[in-house]
């Protein structure tokens, strides 16, 4: 039941019961309405509508709520962006917490919490891609208006529906693929903690940083993984500050002698039968074991940023799951179906609008594409093959693109 | 009657006389140099490989350049790996080809070098030029397996190398008395730019010598760059040498003049002339098999097309071989500052001419292979249809 629910924040401006048309063609069915007279007869007519009304502060059973960041470019109101230490644009997305909420509580609908920012430019896109940020990475962004747009909507303004309608748009397309949000993550890296206590900050900002490198990771809890934790992965990520279980860290240690990489801390022991390795970076002492490689930083790992940009390049670009062109703010997330014939990929694009020339590489091999987007219903896309992945040329396509690449 | 190979050999060395020469020799002196030009149509080994053997072999044969030697190669890869023009793959448009480099690299393998380097300052990163590439989707293997003792360099930091090379302008310099660069550019015997026949926002085209650019490392020549002593790791452009808003890392020599223009159209050129001279180019490649039109990247905002001229230029000097490019573009090389494509800056082959590194006359230089007007691809006509009727731009690029 909770992961049917498509939230969304009631605005206060909206004191009319009539306004709950504007949610006919949306796939909104909770509302949160605050307490109180003024908005009794929104109350009384949305039950009355079958929808769920939750009050604030209210999580209904089999949801978690988490707070987030108003997804996108970083954009001041004097239009610059803000920009990360590289001069790439800053990208604020949530997809990183709900993730980590998904695979603590398995099973559990997650829900994001992120205003519009008041002092920040939102553009109408800004709302479609607050709804595909949360609902790609299979949570629920409570569809939160800001106070111009809420009065907009109710005052018939055009920029202010077109905002709207893309929003009904998103949540429609996220509502109609349910499937989606229980099939398995596909990545290239691991990243082995607790995610907890003195690890916590460090291991959760890796999982961030490592989404915005453009990385696709796998979130593997201490407590619960399996020798089918580590399958399909390049590398895995060691860093919290114990030594891991014996259990642990022997499977740590097959994964690396089956070829796969570890990449650690200085204080991680060194393996027996280990050797230099010749690939060498700066910040790491690299060393063979079996067939694949221990990379250990030179010194103390206090640095996740340095850690998630410097991983991309021990583990090789060679190994990126998706490449975008011309896509400017990006990210992406891949999953693959229960039956594994289907691959998912999720682009996103953060910018004001979508891009109109981008391509995209997906490492692997498969037969054809199709493409969903909020503005176009579900069609083939031309594969082009190349080496070990397919390339597709994206038409002119809006902030958010499924692609569906069969096996 | 003097055999062409010792002509050429003569007249190559006429190059570096005259930077020992001192002060700026008149035009009718910059020395010249054979250029040869080829239709190739396509980057099938198989048509490639025997059409660049045949143009060295037309400038004298590679292995007196190359044997038993060092090979340096400035390769072009501008701008992040992640723009394209359209879809279409960045070696069609503004990337040198990984064909032409490993054809190169074949070559000069089977001409007895000893050692071949392939440089570039990839954009804003310390990454490995493999690393870089890519992610423009190439396979690095491709290009080290075409030769022996094949290695990339990332020179847009100090690299490999414990300190950076102090390279000095022979004649002065016109911005620059001297640039410090990575060691690789000193580190070798032979130097060898492989550019991509294109034009260019700033310097009205970008042929073999515009390619050289890309030596100065930004960790003393980029916006990032240390104040005192060079940055570790370079961040953002040349924005210093663009505009002059700042001076390089005071470790490395700073500009002769800074009353001098602030303005790219001044300072490019002459930054490109001085350090064409600081490292001297042995053998320029221009290739234009598949490029583009409107600009040096997919950045450039005009209409901006994918196209096919198939040719490509070679010579032992890079004024000369750019002369020929630029008539090939269907532009002239003796255009000053004011003329197509130099309508906003001033002419690097010019500056080159008047700095005694070659001539830009046409008159003057043997055109080996096949005659220009063969080749032409008008990038003239194009470009002056394109600014008569200007697209409006839309969309977003990454």
């Amino acid at each position: 039941m909770a992961q049917q629910l498509t939230p969304m924040r009631w605005p206060s401006e909206w004191k009319d019961p009539a306004a709950l048309r504007f949610l006919k063609d949306s796939s909104i069915n909770c509302l949160i309405i605050e307490p109180g007279s003024e908005l009794s007869a929104v109350r009384e007519k949305a039950k009355s509508s079958q929808f769920t009304v939750l009050e604030p502060g209210v999580v209904p059973p089999g949801v978690k709520m988490i707070e987030g960041e108003w997804p996108g470019v970083r954009v001041s109101q004097s239009g610059e962006d803000g920009a990360g230490p590289t001069g790439i644009p800053w990208v604020d997305s949530n997809g990183w917490k709900i993730r980590l909420e998904r695979s603590a509580h398995p099973g559990t609908a997650v829900w994001v919490d992120a205003k519009p920012k008041e002092n920040a430019r939102n553009f109408p896109g800004s709302y479609s891609i607050s709804v595909a940020d949360s609902g790609a990475y299979g949570g629920r962004w409570i569809v939160t208006l800001d106070k111009p747009v809420a009065q907009g909507i109710a005052s018939g303004n055009a920029a202010a529906l077109g905002a709207w309608k893309g929003i009904a748009a998103s949540t429609s397309l996220f509502n109609a693929h349910p499937d989606w949000s229980s099939q398995t993550a596909v990545a290239v890296v691991g990243v082995i903690s607790d995610f907890s206590g003195a690890n916590e900050s460090f291991s959760q900002e890796l999982v961030n940083l490592l989404a915005r490198a453009g990385q696709h990771d796998r979130i593997i809890r201490k407590d619960s993984f399996t020798p089918a934790s580590f399958e399909g992965l390049r590398a895995i990520f060691y860093t919290d500050e114990e030594t891991p279980s014996p259990a642990l860290k022997s499977q740590i240690l097959a994964f690396v002698e089956r070829g796969g990489m570890l990449i650690t801390g200085p204080k991680w022991a060194a393996a027996r039968d280990s050797h230099p390795s010749f690939k060498s970076h700066p910040g790491f002492s690299v060393t063979a074991f079996g067939k694949g490689r221990i990379a250990k930083a030179v010194a103390d790992l206090n640095d996740p940023y340095t850690l998630a940009n410097d991983s991309v390049v021990l583990v090789s670009h060679r190994h990126d799951l998706v490449r975008f062109w011309n896509g400017g703010a990006t990210a992406s997330y891949c999953t693959r179906s229960h039956d594994g014939k289907h691959v998912v990929v999720h682009l996103l694009f953060y910018a004001f609008q979508g891009p109109d020339a981008a391509s995209v590489r997906v490492a692997g091999h498969y037969r054809s594409a199709r493409i969903v987007t909020v503005r176009t219903p579900e069609r083939d896309v031309a594969l082009k093959q190349q080496g070990d992945g397919v390339e597709i040329h994206l038409p002119h396509v809006p902030q958010y693109v499924a692609l569906t690449l069969a096996v | 009657m003097e055999s062409r190979r010792n002509w050429i050999l003569r007249t190559a060395s006429a190059v570096s006389g005259a930077y020992l020469a001192g002060g700026l020799p008149l035009r009718a002196d910059a020395p010249t140099s054979p250029v040869s030009v080829a239709s190739c149509k396509t980057y099938d080994p198989q048509e490639l490989l025997p059409v660049m053997q045949k143009m060295f072999d037309q400038l004298g044969g590679l292995g007196r350049l190359v044997k038993g030697k060092t090979v340096a190669v400035k390769i072009n890869l501008t701008g992040s790996p992640t723009y394209r023009v359209d879809h279409l793959p960045l070696e069609d448009t503004h990337y040198t080809h990984p064909a032409v480099i490993s054809a190169a690299v074949h070559l000069m393998t089977k001409a007895g070098a000893r050692r071949i380097r392939l440089l570039e300052s990839p954009w804003s990163t310390a990454d490995s030029v493999e690393e870089y590439i890519l992610r423009a989707n190439w396979e690095p293997r491709d290009i080290l397996g075409a030769g022996t003792n094949v290695e990339f360099e990332n020179t847009n930091f100090l690299g490999n190398g414990k300190k950076y090379a102090r390279m000095n302008v022979p004649f002065g310099g016109y911005i620059f008395p001297g640039f410090d660069l990575n060691h690789s550019y000193q580190d070798c015997d032979v130097f060898v730019s492989i550019a991509k026949m294109k034009e260019h926002a700033t310097a009205g085209i970008t042929l073999s010598m515009k390619n050289c650019f890309g030596l100065t490392p930004a960790t003393i020549y980029g916006s990032g760059a240390g104040i005192d002593e060079p940055s570790l790791v370079p961040k953002g452009g040349r924005s210093m040498v663009h505009a002059g808003d700042r001076q390089p890392s005071k470790s490395a020599p700073s500009e002769k003049d800074t009353t001098t223009p602030r303005e790219d159209t001044y300072r490019v050129p002459r930054t490109v002339v001085d350090l064409c001279s600081a490292r001297p180019i042995h053998l320029a490649i221009v290739e234009g098999i598949r490029t583009m039109t409107g600009g040096e990247g997919p950045w450039i905002r005009e209409k901006l097309t994918g196209v096919a001229p198939g040719v490509i230029v070679a010579g032992l000097n890079p004024v000369t071989t750019d002369a020929v490019s630029m008539s090939v573009m269907g532009f002239d090389p003796m255009a000053d500052r004011g003329v197509p494509p130099f309508e906003r800056c001033d002419s690097t082959l010019k500056l080159a001419e008047e700095a005694g590194l070659g001539t830009r006359d046409l008159k003057r230089i043997e055109v080996i292979g096949a005659p220009i007007a063969s080749v032409r691809f008008d990038f003239a006509t194009i470009r002056k249809t394109r600014r008569a009727n200007p697209e409006k731009m839309f969309g977003m690029r990454g």
